[in-house]
């Protein structure tokens, strides 16, 4: 007899409906599936054996062929799992025919448990997008599969209770979201606070320039001076994800698999550390099949953390460039081709030369000219272009240490940075969807980046002196837009630039 | 203890029969080998193959019937299918003997 229900599979950050026909019929007894299936679909069927004897109910004699439609898309992920078993008790007639309209996924163990997968809510998502009536999940999935509020889900932690479900039997509620009140509970919740960071004066302002105007940050200091911790806290200072941000967040952790049980919306700004050995596969994203998310879209809506900058792979460094300019990243494989969206803001840190402690008071550096010139050289000069703000971090001297200042806290400078994203906001709602001071093209700057008369006469000194180029010009410009914006004053001050050129003299240190 | 090849088939065909099995064929042979017993079990036509020597413990019945024969027996049991123009639902079960006591393994492999 034959069977179909209603399943999915993603195909990058998008899910595809897919239909799960099965057909139990007389002959010699083989399992089939077909339809362009993965490996790891094919090594269902072990799987589906053993859950379904194991919960009951008898696998039947005869051939038994799934197929999966339509039959030109890749199908990757374990979630046909569900489907294809119920499929197969349908088929030989042990259990009713189900509705078209409920799509199930789900992961078989051997003993009939239903086990969680990845990539829930882009297939919850277009569930609801194709108006279907509800999603059978695993219970581990349920509080993602249902934060959109348009779907319905209901959890099933077995096999045997998938199939009480679909006979219809009572005791099943769908599952409530808690989501928008989770988020409203989390957001904003500091746990990397500036505050508690001693001394680092200079490195905490660039921060709060950084999150305000979404540019890009060097960190340059010995080992031991902070960079990392200072980093860390780069998420908190950017206003906090609204729910359309978060979603956009978890789709993305989704299906990378990285939601936990039980958890469902990402309610903080993401903040990945890379190691410098990450391939080119893992920073941007790929993998066999259907490629996945790389570090830069885990990162999409907050911080990638370069920490040892000259250590990573140049050729890594170089992928960074296109997605720091369109904000997403295509990857191209045989057959498929995804984009994953990809606006991270981009926190580096190095030392300033190979020990790390050249410019230090106290320690002496080792190195040779010729091994600092090496260290430099191996930044990539293109991906410094992309850089705003280059900033000093020195050892803290011994009074900044021992001092009981009370230090600037980052609920403080989030407060200043949601003022001056506001007025970016407002100001460039018209002009083409940027947002930012950062995203500021010629024009742009042109016509918003105004200076005041004791400005200009600094800002023309400043090139003629240090031999800025046209295009570090245009970065002083930006990056004193923002910091004007962040005392909300309509035209650039000399005060503005003066600080906004200090960001830009840090460059030479790095630029060997 | 250990039964002679037809004497362990003879108890196989009546262990069966006790369980509403009925026999279809017995020593149905092919080109590719032979086939113990062939039966129906409801809408389901069962190849039985029954092994009676002991197989000390070692493994199930699928270990029992290695690669080999089953794919003598699969071949074995389309032909049978073909020339029977039998459109039933198939199954492999095996009947080995343990201590002199049948034991019947329901769907011990698979055509593929």
């Amino acid at each position: 007899m034959f069977a179909r229900l209603t399943s999915g599979t993603v195909v990058g950050i998008e899910a595809r409906l897919i239909e799960v026909q099965c057909d139990v019929a007389g002959g010699l007894p083989t399992f089939q599936i077909v339809g362009l299936p993965e490996k790891e679909v094919s090594e269902s069927r072990e799987r589906i054996r053993s859950a379904i004897r194991n919960s009951g109910f008898s696998f039947p004699a005869g051939r038994i062929t799934a197929n999966l439609a339509p039959a030109d898309v890749r199908k990757g992920g374990v979630g046909f799992d569900l489907p294809i078993a119920l499929g197969i008790l349908i088929g030989s007639e042990q259990l009713p025919a189900a509705s078209a309209t409920h799509l199930y996924v789900g992961e078989l163990a051997l003993n009939g448990d239903v086990r969680s997968v990845a990539g829930i809510l882009p297939l919850s998502l277009a569930a609801a997008d194709r108006t279907l009536d509800a999603v059978v999940v695993p219970a581990g999935n349920v509080a993602e599969a249902s934060l959109d509020e348009r779907v319905t889900a209901y959890p099933v932690a077995s096999l045997a209770e998938a199939a009480g479900f679909l006979r219809g039997d009572d005791g099943f509620a769908p599952h409530r979201s808690d989501a928008a009140r989770l988020l409203e509970r989390e957001r904003g919740a500091i746990r990397h606070d500036l505050g508690d960071i001693r001394g680092q004066t200079e490195a905490k302002r660039a921060l709060e320039v950084a999150a305000a105007g979404a540019h890009n940050l060097l960190l340059v200091g010995p080992p031991g001076a902070g960079k990392s911790l200072l980093a860390r806290c780069l998420p908190e200072l950017l206003p906090p994800l609204s729910f359309a941000e978060a979603l956009e967040v978890t789709r993305i952790y989704s299906i990378a698999g990285l939601i936990e049980s039980g958890r469902s919306l990402v309610t903080e700004r993401p903040f990945r550390a890379p190691h410098q050995t990450i391939s080119y596969a893992g920073m941007v994203g790929g993998g066999h099949g259907i490629p996945g998310p790389g570090e830069i879209s885990l990162a999409h809506h907050g911080v990638l953390f370069l920490d040892e900058l000259p250590e990573f792979d140049r050729r890594v460094l170089e992928t960074l460039r296109q997605p720091l300019e369109d904000r997403s990243i295509l990857l191209s494989r045989s057959g498929v081709s995804v984009r994953y969206p990809a606006a991270f803001a981009l926190v580096a840190a190095m030392n300033p030369c190979p020990c790390g402690f050249l410019g230090d008071p106290i320690q002496p550096c080792s190195c040779s000219i010729r091994d600092v010139h090496r260290y430099r050289r191996r930044l990539s000069g293109p991906l410094l272009d992309r850089i705003d703000l280059f900033v000093e971090v020195p050892r803290l001297p011994v009074e900044d240490l021992f001092a009981n200042r009370k230090e600037t806290a980052s609920f403080d400078v989030r407060a200043r940075v949601e003022v001056a994203r506001r007025v970016q906001w407002e100001r460039m709602s018209e002009a083409d969807g940027r947002f930012s001071n950062a995203e500021l093209d010629a024009d742009g700057v042109r016509s918003f980046c105004r200076l005041d008369e004791e400005a200009t006469t600094l800002l023309r000194r400043a090139v003629a002196r240090f031999g800025l180029s046209a295009r570090g010009h245009v970065r002083v410009l930006r990056v004193a837009r923002t910091i004007a914006d962040l005392t909300q004053a309509d035209r650039i001050e000399a005060a503005h630039v003066a600080e906004a050129l200090r960001y830009r003299a840090q460059l030479h240190a790095v630029s060997g | 203890m250990s039964l002679s090849g037809v004497d362990a088939e003879k108890r196989a065909c009546a262990f069966l029969k006790e369980r509403g099995f009925q026999i279809v064929a017995r020593n149905w042979r092919s080109r590719f080998g032979e086939i113990d017993i062939v039966a129906r079990e409801g809408e389901v036509l069962v190849f039985v193959e029954v092994k009676a020597r002991e197989t000390d413990g070692f493994g199930g019945p699928e270990s029992a019937v290695d690669a080999a024969k089953q794919r003598r027996i699969v071949s074995t049991a389309a032909q049978f299918m073909q020339e029977q123009a039998c459109d039933l639902a198939a199954r492999f079960d095996v009947v080995a003997f343990s201590g002199g006591v049948p034991r019947l393994h329901r769907d011990a492999f698979r055509a593929g």
